[in-house]
């Protein structure tokens, strides 16, 4: 369908609860609104929970492996957004065959929907063992998804290194969680802390947001709603950034001011009152 | 020349594949298919690569066909950095990268005298050398590295360093930045320093009465003060 091939971008962290899925959604929404056609394929299918932060768990019929089966056709198994229609999402499986999908299932499936997108994001399972592996395989280009937290880098750090084994390029990094007021108390690693020992391309900052929190419950990613939250904004940066566009990255120890410490700076520069 | 197949007369004891030097083979499986070809055999395997360069996916493919034929890869001897790291990762247990005999006559002659590894060691990943060890790049925390000689880092030393496995206590580690999480010289044993050393200070550690001291690098060639194997730097292999 288009002529352009598609970038098929791993979502993945080592460690689990940093925020993969979170982005996955959020992107596929922030890039589905930027006009590309976007698949978003749910390879945790051992705890699938992509389809409930879309709002979509109620709409799914079919999945990857009755695609892979035949019992039905792409088309029907791939469950279109309500409000994006460009944002389409598949799930790999359900939870009962955990040893089913090998890496040739996922290269076969990730190349189906490579034609009919622009985007494949491919949320990954934690860990780094054959779920991992498999979803890696299908990949060409990887985002590592982290936390400022020593756990976390650590286990993207062995992430990274298992990706440039299979042959996965570029691998980009998103920082997730940041608490400005934290890392300039120094009670928190700082991002240069964390570039510093990934050593990849820094592609967003994530301040932490309350928001995410309801958004993930009520399934309706940030980058949906029109007025943006910081982190729906920093979501929609990264899709920008992705496609290529230049956005300045946002610099965490300026965002710490609250919205009356700026205010009052502003009153104060432009009266040159106080 | 092909592929050497022994079979272990032991049925406990592994088999032996030793697969030709790559520049003068053909394909990975097809050389191994070849080799297993001539005798229908099951049971432990121990591979022998020597200077192949295999990467996981063509690990992952090699374990699938020896599965297919009933035989269990239990170890695998590599000279080539990536594949012994590519291996690690993969879970087989490395053998001695010396060469492929059974019982090899011990020539020193066969060491590589320096091992030069580019690139990164991430988390996870562990680097063994026979000679002295030089990485070109940084030694992240949660890797591991270690030689029989020295260990030189031209990056970032944050993770763990063995020099002197066998016992050498003469060895070093040298590092262009020195905060390791912990340090290993002969039998001796050192935490990583707590406070950031101070950039642009190249640092040493050495055993001292049987204690790990970092020091700021002394401008000599480490390797010139190596007593043992007799090394001779200039004629040591090139870099891979």
């Amino acid at each position: 369908m288009t002529a352009i091939p598609a970038r098929v971008i791993l979502i993945c962290s080592g460690k689990g609860g940093v925020g993969k899925t979170t982005l996955t959604a959020n992107l596929g929404i922030a890039l589905a609104r930027l006009g590309e056609t976007t698949v978003v394929l749910d390879a945790d299918f051992g705890l699938r929970n992509l389809d409930l932060l879309l709002g979509l768990e109620n709409r799914i019929v079919y999945n990857a492996q009755d695609v892979l089966e035949e019992t039905c056709r792409l088309e029907q198994a791939l469950v279109k957004h309500k409000q994006e229609p460009n944002l389409s999402l598949l799930p790999a499986g359900n939870a009962r065959m955990l040893d089913w999908l090998t890496s040739d299932d996922m290269k076969k499936i990730v190349g189906m929907l490579a034609e009919r997108a622009n985007f494949v994001l491919i949320d990954c399972p934690a860990g780094i063992e054959t779920g991992f592996r498999n979803a890696a395989a299908a990949a060409k280009e990887a985002i590592v998804i982290t936390t400022p937290e020593m756990a976390a880098v650590r286990d993207a750090d062995r992430v990274i290194g298992l990706l440039n084994t299979q042959g996965v390029a570029p691998v980009q990094m998103v920082l997730n969680r940041v608490r400005p007021k934290m890392v300039a108390n120094q009670d928190m690693l700082g991002v240069s802390d964390v570039t510093d020992i990934l050593a990849l391309p820094l592609l967003g900052l994530v301040l932490e947001d309350e928001q995410v929190i309801t958004s993930t419950n009520r399934g309706e990613p940030l980058t949906l709603n029109g007025s943006l939250s910081p982190a729906g904004r920093a979501y929609m940066n990264v899709a920008r950034r992705l496609r290529g566009e230049e956005v300045p990255l946002i610099d965490p120890s300026r965002e710490r001011r609250g919205l009356r410490a700026r205010l009052m700076g502003k009153i104060r520069r432009t009266t040159g009152l106080f | 020349m092909a592929a050497a197949l022994s079979v272990a007369s032991d049925p406990h004891q592994p088999h032996l594949l030793r697969l030709p030097p790559p520049q003068e083979a053909g394909p990975l499986l097809e050389e191994v298919r070849q080799a297993l070809s001539l005798g229908a055999i099951q049971g432990p395997l121990n591979l022998i690569c020597g200077d192949w360069r295999l990467r996981l996916p063509d690990l992952e493919a090699l374990q699938s066909l020896l599965t297919q034929q009933g035989l269990t890869l239990v170890q695998l001897q590599a000279d080539h950095p990536e594949t012994r790291v590519a291996a690690a990762s993969f879970g087989l247990h490395l053998g001695p990268n010396t060469g492929w005999l059974p019982h090899p006559p011990k020539a020193a002659a066969t060491i590589p005298a320096l091992t030069v590894h580019q690139g990164t060691l991430r988390s996870g990943e562990h680097l063994q050398a026979e000679g002295s060890l030089l990485v070109l790049g940084d030694v992240n925390p949660g890797a591991q590295i270690s030689a029989v000689g020295h260990v030189l880092v031209w990056g970032r030393l944050r993770g763990v360093a063995h020099a002197g496995r066998l016992g050498d206590d003469q060895a070093t580690i040298v590092a262009l930045q020195m905060r390791p999480l912990q340090l290993r010289i002969a039998g001796a044993v050192a935490r990583g320093p707590d406070e950031v050393p101070t950039a642009g200070l190249c640092e040493e550690a050495r055993l001292e009465n049987g204690e790990i001291r970092i020091d700021p690098a002394s401008p000599r060639w480490p390797l010139q003060g190596m007593r043992s194997q007799g090394l001779n730097v200039g004629s040591s292999p090139s870099a891979q």
